[in-house]
């Protein structure tokens, strides 16, 4: 899979959470020429499905594979008297990476349609600031967008509550890296795209539930839904972790170049061996990562739904997570896949006799 | 509508006791729905089917309860130690008038009262008027629950302070949108749901066991229209507050667009409301079984979670008037 | 199974395994097999049908789990990194011993394994700076020493997700007391087993939870299953009671009775089945407490939340120092606990009551 071109188009797809219309939409499209069959939910989760090739046994095990499509983002909470916009968050936004971002507001103010706006976030300029100010971060509330027109031309084409979002087109660094913004999550579901169509060549026991869930960044609202809706009998869980940067703290990152398990209670620990025998079996390197509670994943909730689901968490490596700089290698996402299919592959008859002895 | 408001906010209801609640609203809405249900959580649910079949299952969550405290346990001199059951703000607490579920009277208290200390809850205790432990075991159980006694009152021309005005309002503008409501296409899932201050428990069991296609909850939000508050952008007296995120909860973008619209066709002023804390029932809908759209409709509220919590009753009239033209035009 | 036995047996939240093994056996063994299930928890769910279809379905649980640490990695001197799995205050861990690992019996092939003794270091006070004897050691820089000589044979070992448990034998205690680790809750396991002899009306679930030292995450799905009428959680809570603790700070008081709580931060009680099973205690004299705090959080919040709601209680054992190595309670709570839990079940009116009061107005 073109995984550069499909990061820089699927990044510039509109997806806050809880507003994943258009990115859901465009993932919709990609998922069906590889699928059964493909719904769009209340919640606007993506959920793809893909029947099992064999089988061996009934009934047929359905196995959740989740990634998410939402994006971090801001929000028009107020328009002030000059018409510059007071901003709320969509998710957890670093407010050090805003003083002079240019961004998108998604004015809705004309209706029936959506005006891109282009704007710049401004801030009091450090020589009118005293030296314990210049010293402290800006807060997101000390911060402005500002779309160079009239209060009343603002007031007209925008409302509170318009979205605003970052700017950040995917770019190739050296060896086969790539940075940009929403790499957070839509890598991942990149590589749910590679393991669809990995799997168009591989034979499969159980039926492949592809969803790309909404509200993640939020506190994986639309997983909830989703594992709810497909109640599958096990899930692989993908979402991005921290690469290291000189100031990590020890034990708290994983290599760039590789994906890694976790392990802790929220996973199921023999699911979490087959899929380490299974990367050794591929020559695929596979990292771990501890997760003593909570992993603060879509896994979270999936494990607790229904009846609950034993999980399995992969994290592919990223630098700089939530800015728009976001940075990974295209390679741990390649291998991420081919390991995920293999998993997927070898997935047969018996497997979940052994998870609890 | 103040009269309505009144009856409601006088009624005895922290969370997990909100019986008398239910009781009073299922008299005032007898005969007004096909059926009236309590669940385990202690909600009240009130179906109105539609004439339709194809309509649309429509739950509109009000909820009953309201912040108060729970005896945990009496000291040798007849006081008793409370904890909070909910947001309660201590600093708004001291020497609070209370009331508990069998009418016992007491006096909420931190002592000594020092100049600007914060209170602390393990420092406070009630006066009930008991002489020692064994008389004060005779008036209340450990497990009682109080809250801020009852004061209802009109300040100015339009608007009322209570305390439990968060969330009886909204339960006062959830009876009359049923009384008025009538032949509707659409069945209406009225639900009068428990412990939303404790985490909106009970919507989530409601909205688990009715299976609405949507919900809407009806609360109260915070005000940005006093001098030393500025957020949210929410003004009393402007309308009623279409919700488009909080903490808990994002509205569904198509049902904040189809309320708004029904303002705008109902005649009545709206605002918008992007609220950075907080959360209403909706969250709890939201994600009940596989999800469902849901938003909040609110009412502007001023120093919500204290003893005096001030609404303007034109806000709730035009919240009224938008509810019953969104179910109305709902197709 | 004795109370020494369970108490003794490791199981960190989602490392179950050598408490449901013994669990599952303990309840096939009396109920026959067809009886007892592991759902996709791995959760032991035992139903016994009853005979009264009209009375409602308890589901009774107690959690199999017990906190304890996870190795993450070894350092260069041998030395194993831990987490801690569920709250533990890490002021406890200085200076304990620990077993590192199970000791599996042999199963799918596998050779027999044997947990490995190891210790809980720290710098010695000699050593200490002021500074130092002031800061609480964080988990980060407690380490668990197995007397490794090096990285490769501490990895080898005890690689990453090696379950760790504190290693304190169950022993008699002073006047009636038990003394051990995991008292919490495997006294709600141990009265659960003795209630499976139990001949009750109403369809009564058994349910030994997983990982709810982590989030209660087993019963979510164990009570979404059952989608009982009501559900009653044995559990054991924290006592504050020793030393001159102010009575309204004790939370409850070790040999005191089974503590009934009328709230916790999960949940309300429902005031019926509170009410109920206090006026029950007090007929049947059974020693019983009500818990005078709002504290904790448990599995009776997450069943009474399942589907259209359950009714919930919760029954706890007081513990002293619990989440510890060293945790202490009263047999004779443990008593009053199974008895209350047994009179409850036995209590066709109050069931049906509990059963009446729901549903159409």
């Amino acid at each position: 899979m073109d995984f550069l071109s499909y990061l820089q188009e699927a990044g510039a797809k509109r997806g806050p959470s809880g507003h994943e219309d258009e990115i859901s939409a465009w993932l919709a499209e990609r998922f069906r020429p590889l699928c059964d069959q493909v719904d769009i939910d209340p919640m606007f989760n993506v959920i793809a499905v893909k029947k099992a090739t064999k089988t061996g046994k009934k009934p047929v095990p359905r196995v959740l594979l989740c990634a998410h499509q939402d994006e971090i983002a801001l929000m028009v909470s107020d328009i002030l008297p000059d018409g510059t916009l007071r901003m709320g968050q969509v998710g957890g936004v670093d407010p050090r990476i805003l003083p002079a971002s240019t961004v998108t507001v998604h004015g809705t103010g004309k209706p029936g349609e959506m005006n891109k706006l282009t704007g710049i976030i401004g801030a009091m300029p450090p020589h009118l600031l005293d030296e314990a100010e210049r010293k402290q971060n800006y807060k997101r509330e000390d911060l402005f967008v500002d779309l160079g027109l009239p209060v009343e031309k603002v007031r007209s084409l925008v409302n509170i509550g318009d979205l605003i979002t970052l700017h950040g087109e995917a770019v190739e660094l050296l060896n086969r890296r790539a940075a940009g913004k929403t790499m957070d999550d839509r890598a991942c579901v990149g590589i749910l795209l590679d393991i669809a169509e990995r799997m168009q060549g591989m034979a499969h026991e159980a039926d492949l539930y592809f969803a790309c869930t909404s509200q993640e960044e939020v506190g994986s609202r639309g997983a909830r839904a989703a594992a709810y809706t497909v109640d599958p009998h096990m899930a692989v869980v993908l979402d991005v972790s921290h690469a290291p940067i000189p100031q990590s703290k020890p034990d708290s990152t994983i290599p760039l170049d590789a994906p890694a398990a976790s392990y802790g209670p929220f996973v199921q620990h023999r699911l979490l061996d087959r899929l380490k025998a299974t990367a050794a079996r591929h020559g695929v390197k596979l990292n771990t990562e501890h997760a003593e509670g909570a992993t603060h994943t879509d896994a979270d909730n999936v494990q607790i739904a229904r009846e609950g689901v034993p999980c399995v968490l992969l994290s592919l490596p990223l630098k700089y997570m939530h800015t728009t700089v976001e940075l990974l290698d295209m390679n741990a996402m390649a291998e991420c896949g081919r390991l995920i299919a293999h998993f997927l592959a070898e997935l047969t008859q018996g497997w979940e006799d052994e998870l609890w002895n | 509508m103040f009269d309505l408001i009144k009856e409601l906010v006088n009624v005895y209801g922290p969370s997990g006791h909100e019986s008398a609640v239910a009781d009073k609203v299922e008299e005032l809405l007898s005969g007004k729905v096909d059926s009236f249900r309590t669940d385990a959580l202690g909600n009240l649910i009130c179906e109105k089917k539609g004439t339709n079949p194809k309509g649309k299952r429509v739950m509109l969550s009000a909820h009953m309860d309201h912040i108060g405290f729970v005896v945990v346990a009496v000291e040798k001199e007849g006081f008793l130690r409370v904890m909070p059951v909910g947001g309660i703000n201590l600093a708004v607490s001291k020497t609070r008038h209370i009331t508990f579920g069998n009418g016992i009277q007491g006096v909420l208290v931190q002592q000594p009262v020092r100049e600007g200390e914060n209170p602390v809850m393990k420092h406070m205790f009630v006066d009930i008027g008991a002489q020692d432990e064994a008389e004060a075991l005779s008036m209340v159980s450990l497990g009682d629950t109080a809250v801020y006694s009852n004061d209802c009152f009109r300040l100015g021309k339009h608007r009322v302070a209570a305390p439990a005005m968060d969330d009886r309002v909204a339960c006062a503008l959830l009876v009359a949108v049923i009384q008025e409501l009538g032949e509707c296409e659409n069945t209406v899932i009225a639900v009068f749901s428990a412990q939303e201050e404790v985490g909106c428990r009970g919507a989530k069991t409601a909205a688990f066991s009715t299976e609405p296609d949507m919900g809407i909850a009806l609360d109260v939000t915070s005000h940005g229209d006093t001098p030393e508050n500025k957020l949210p952008a929410v003004k009393l007296g402007e309308g009623a507050a279409v919700k488009i995120m909080d903490q808990g909860s994002i509205s569904h973008p198509g049902l904040v667009k189809a309320l708004l619209a029904a303002g705008q066709r109902a005649g009545v002023k709206t605002q918008r409301e992007v609220l950075p804390f907080g959360g209403t029932d909706a969250m709890a809908m939201q994600q009940t079984k596989g999800g469902m759209p849901v938003g909040t409709v609110s009412i502007p509220c001023r120093y919500v979670h204290s003893a005096c919590e001030v609404i303007d009753l034109r806000d709730v009239e035009g919240a009224k008037a938008l509810v019953l033209e969104y179910l109305r035009s709902l197709v | 199974m004795e109370l020494k036995t369970l108490c003794e047996l490791k199981g960190i939240s989602g490392r179950e395994e050598p408490v449901r093994r013994a669990v599952y056996a303990a309840c096939a063994e009396k109920l026959g097999k067809d009886s007892v299930s592991i759902d996709k928890m791995g959760n032991v769910i035992a139903t016994k049908p009853g005979r009264d279809p009209s009375c409602p379905h308890v589901m009774l649980s107690a959690h199999m789990d017990e906190v304890g640490l996870m190795v993450i990695s070894a350092t260069e001197e041998g030395l194993l990194k831990v987490r801690s799995i569920g709250g533990i205050d890490p002021r406890v861990l200085v200076s304990k011993r620990v077993r590192v690992g199970y000791d599996e019996p042999v199963c799918q092939g596998k050779p027999d394994k044997k947990s490995i003794p190891g210790v809980i270091g720290a710098m010695a006070i000699h050593q200490q700076s002021p500074e130092d004897r002031k800061n609480v050691l964080p988990i980060e820089q407690l380490y668990v020493d197995i007397g490794a000589k090096d990285q490769a044979e501490a990895s080898a070992l005890a690689p990453a997700g090696t379950p760790v448990t504190f290693d304190t034998p169950y022993r008699d205690f002073g006047e009636g007391l038990a003394l051990s680790k995991a008292l919490d809750d495997r006294v709600g396991v141990y009265n659960l087993l003795r209630l499976l002899d139990g001949d009750f009306a109403g369809k009564t679930s058994f349910v030994f939870t997983c990982q709810e030292e982590v989030g209660c995450r087993g019963a979510i799905g164990a009570a979404f299953r059952l989608m009982p009428d009501i559900g009653i959680a044995l559990e054991g809570t924290t006592a504050n009671d020793a030393g001159d603790i102010q009575t309204t700070q004790q939370i409850c008081r070790v040999g005191g009775g089974v503590a009934v709580s009328f709230m916790d931060n999960a949940s309300l009680a429902q005031p019926e089945l509170f009410r109920g099973m206090l006026a029950l205690a007090q007929e049947k004299g059974i020693s019983h407490q009500v818990k005078m705090s709002v504290s904790g959080g448990n599995e009776g919040g997450f069943i009474q939340r399942t589907g259209s709601g359950v009714k919930t209680c919760v029954l706890s054992v007081p513990c002293r120092y619990i989440h510890s190595p060293a945790s202490v309670c009263a047999l004779g709570d443990v008593q009053a606990q199974y008895l209350l839990a047994k009179a409850f079940l036995e209590d066709a009116r109050l069931l049906s009551q509990l059963a009446n009061k729901e549903g159409q107005r």
